[in-house]
């Protein structure tokens, strides 16, 4: 009990407590600030910690970064139900959240998510302990085949689509075309996305000064800009929302969503490039959901797990796997860790979705009075208006063309009601294509080269 | 089964081949995806294609601003006549569209005992099948319709098929022998695509592809077969576990089209849209794909192995969790049968088919 307590107790555990406290208040910062990743403003704090020369012990930042991502995983389906999403995991969960709100139902939706977040973050923490003799086992296996693994991930996102048409005319050639006239466009936009992939990854117009922002104008431009455009041209007031003081779910509902959501998570996480939105769909195909409130709690899990538990795998003992772009952008300044330092995280982790989630409750009906007193189709202008010259300043001209390209592909599932996954072409085939060894040849083939 | 369950089990399949998995860690070949593409090709012929060549006879198109469940009763009542005096007959019955997220759904049964076509006009619903309160129709003259025919009905199974949203379903009527009228669901889906002959002819096109295109590989000695044989043998295989995993449900499959005329019944063992068996298909596939990587890399032996025991990981991670998922599938499907007589726009015994993203 004593060396419970000692260690409970003990200043140097407390003060990074401090620190992903203040890490979850920060993202909550960010999660208001439409279209604005997580990713980009820690770049942007490293370099300022490098610039400045900050002398912040390393495990003092990892838990600023905790708190940041596990805030950011519960706090940002709050704008991106409001205001529109920032990414494509987040833009998998805005049409049926945008469903519910439509029927003043926006913030139990919410509540569900974070539900579900909750339960992603549990059921990680349970299975901390087994990560560290699964996942390297799993590491070692799928090492060689991820790049198949990846290309079995784009058969399926592309065979699995289904025609969506109504097949009402009596001449078959008509419902044939309506049908894939859908499934067409589907095809387009991943081609299309794949080709600006190859090009952004390999000859992007952002200058080397920016180079850790050049895939901003891309996803700004692909999710951010073409669902601000749509909210601008559909809709004009957010109906009332109503607050429930409960949430109409029971335990059987919980179990199977967080569990759904787990599987997607972290499917995502441990595949490099898969999104949160690739692994829900995969998850949700592979656990036959039809419930709405299931597709939308089991959301929550997946998006967390996809989130944190990517950062999760990175300090896991002898496997640091880079997953993700946090695991990426604090690598420079890790130090080997140990078990120590891995359940420490795990405790932080913890921690910090306690506090988002209490956090969680008044920011939402704070956004909620945001859009019932201010016309949403302003909000999304204002947006619009703030988020063209941040494109701007962080990546010059040259990020400002490739946004415009990318919001062009980004309109097109938008107004044809494709699925807005095969947006994710964008990173999924270049590297998919590049880990098989052929990327050298389609770049010569596209000039690129 | 669920598209993706079709396309894991594919995978599974081609993992059992070692040189399959020995070509895709030294040659970077994508040959193991080939078995999932294959394995959800079957649907996607079905639901991308064959349903465009189907032509009705019969049309039934309900107008939502006059809804009247005994026209919609009568327009299927015609075609279940015509098949009674013809021999065939086939039918499609269409949605109702409000709006962009907003349909009028209606549920159609054929009840053998008293020879009646009973159709029920619902409440109206979203894209996600959600009903909205408060929109049922109030006539219950309108709302709720029996008509009866001169002939029985034979039907696999207890059914009532619910049109709500997207493409509503097809019907083929077909008399039998003993002078019933014989109720096929979907007549366009489960036939020629879901064959193993079908199977067996793309796998040779493929092999002649292959054994032309395909140059031995690295220490042709250590295998038994060639391998341009990899290609129609993964082909082959990742459809017919497609034909076998659907033959676990309701439908059946057409199995040896064109020597088989109809499709064969299924083993009624699960539907279709069940959570539990798609994902208990998903799980054991994916197992099957991790030990089957470990003890076919190349060079490798029992020591060296990821997975050392393979008991262990087995008993642990499939045997277990197995016996789980089978206590409550069966502990749901008490619940269901409990409720069977209840009006239910999701019937414990329907198979979703008229809704693609459930194949």
């Amino acid at each position: 009990m004593q060396t419970v307590l000692n260690l409970i107790l003990n200043p140097q555990y407390l003060i990074l407590v401090y620190f992903s406290f203040i890490g979850v208040l920060f993202s909550l910062i960010v999660s208001f600030l439409p279209a604005l990743h997580i990713y980009n403003v820690l770049g942007i704090l490293m370099l300022l910690v490098f610039h400045l020369e900050v002398a912040l012990p390393p495990m003092h930042l990892i838990a600023l970064c905790i708190g940041m991502i596990v805030g950011y995983s519960i706090f940002n389906t709050v704008p991106a139900s409001f205001f529109g999403p920032g990414d494509e995991s987040m833009s998998y969960y805005v049409l049926p959240s945008a469903d519910w709100l439509e029927k003043g139902r926006g913030y139990e939706s919410v509540i569900l998510t974070a539900i579900g977040s909750l339960g992603g973050i549990v059921i990680m923490a349970i299975l901390a302990p087994l990560f560290i003799k699964i996942v390297p086992i799993l590491k070692t296996v799928t090492g060689p085949h991820l790049f198949w693994i990846l290309g079995a991930v784009i058969a399926y996102a592309i065979l699995s689509e289904w025609p969506k048409g109504l097949s009402y005319s009596s001449s078959r050639l008509t419902n044939f075309l309506e049908g894939w006239k859908y499934l067409g466009i589907g095809l387009l936009t991943f081609f299309l996305a794949s080709i600006l992939g190859f090009i952004v990854m390999n000859k992007t117009l952002v200058p080397v000064d920016f180079a850790f922002q050049s895939i901003t104008p891309v996803f700004v431009g692909l999710f951010a800009i073409p669902w601000l455009i749509t909210n601008i041209i559909n809709i004009g007031k957010v109906p009332k929302q109503h607050i429930p003081e409960t949430v109409e779910i029971d335990w059987a509902l919980v179990y199977q969503g967080s569990f759904s959501g787990f599987l997607g998570g972290f499917f995502a996480a441990f595949m490099p490039i898969v999104t949160a939105g690739i692994g829900g769909l995969l998850s949700s195909h592979a656990t036959a959901q039809r419930d709405n409130r299931l597709f939308i709690l089991s959301y929550g899990t997946c998006k967390t797990v996809y989130y944190v538990g990517s950062f999760l795998l990175f300090f896991i003992p002898g496997v640091y796997l880079t997953r993700g772009g946090l695991a990426s952008i604090v690598s420079p300044v890790m130090f080997a860790t140990g078990y120590r330092e891995y359940f420490l995280f795990v405790a932080i982790m913890v921690f910090s979705a306690g506090i988002s989630f209490l956090m969680l409750m008044p920011f939402t009906k704070a956004c909620i009075r945001l859009v019932e007193k201010v016309n949403y189709k302003w909000v999304s202008i204002v947006t619009l208006v703030l988020l063209i010259p941040a494109v701007f300043k962080f990546t010059g001209f040259g990020g400002l063309a490739i946004m415009a390209v990318a919001t062009g592909i980004g309109l097109m599932p938008v107004l044809f009601q494709a699925r807005r996954m095969n947006l994710m072409a964008v990173l999924l085939v270049p590297v998919c294509v590049s880990m098989a060894g052929y990327g050298n040849h389609v770049l010569r083939f596209l000039g690129l080269i | 089964m669920k598209g993706l369950t079709h396309f894991v089990s594919g995978i599974a399949v081609a993992s059992f081949f070692p040189q399959a998995v020995h070509m895709a860690v030294q040659e970077k070949s994508f040959i193991l995806a080939l078995g999932g593409i294959f394995g959800i090709l079957p649907d996607t012929l079905d639901f991308k294609f064959a349903r465009y060549f189907f032509k009705p006879e019969f049309e039934v198109r309900p107008d939502p601003n006059n809804l009247d469940a005994k026209k919609i009763a009568e327009g299927v009542a015609e075609a279940v006549k015509k098949a009674a005096e013809d021999g065939k007959s086939t039918l499609q019955l269409h949605t109702m569209q409000l709006g962009a997220n907003r349909w009028r759904s209606y549920s159609l049964s054929f009840e053998k005992e008293t020879n009646e076509i009973v159709v029920e006009i619902g409440p109206e619903i979203d894209t996600g099948q959600l009903p909205f309160l408060g929109t049922e129709v109030k006539d219950p003259q309108k709302a709720v319709a029996r008509v009866k025919v001169d002939c029985e009905f034979q039907q696999d199974f207890d059914k009532k098929s619910t049109i709500g949203i997207m493409t509503g379903p097809a019907f083929e009527f077909a008399k039998t022998e003993d002078g019933k009228v014989e109720i096929i669901f979907l007549p366009w889906h489960r036939t020629w695509s879901h064959s193993f002959t079908l199977g067996i002819l793309t796998a040779f096109i493929a092999g002649i592809i292959a054994y032309f295109t395909v140059g031995e590989g690295p220490n042709p000695d250590l295998y038994t077969l060639p391998r341009w044989m990899m290609y129609p043998l993964i082909i082959l295989f990742g459809s017919a576990i497609h034909i076998i995993e659907d033959s676990t449900g309701f439908m059946g499959n057409n199995l040896f089209y064109p020597f088989t005329k109809k499709r064969t019944k299924g083993l009624g063992f699960m539907s279709a849209s069940d959570a539990v068996p798609n994902f208990f298909f998903v799980y054991t596939s994916i197992l099957c794909i991790i030990f089957n990587l470990d003890r076919f890399h190349p060079g490798q032996i029992l020591e060296t192995r990821a997975i050392s025991n393979p008991w262990f990981y087995w008993i642990v991670f499939w045997a277990l969790p197995s016996v789980v998922m089978f206590y409550l599938y069966f502990k749901g499907q008490g619940t269901k049968s409990k409720k069977k007589n209840k009006p239910d726009f999701d019937s414990p015994k329907m198979e979703h088919e008229p809704d693609v993203s459930v194949i």
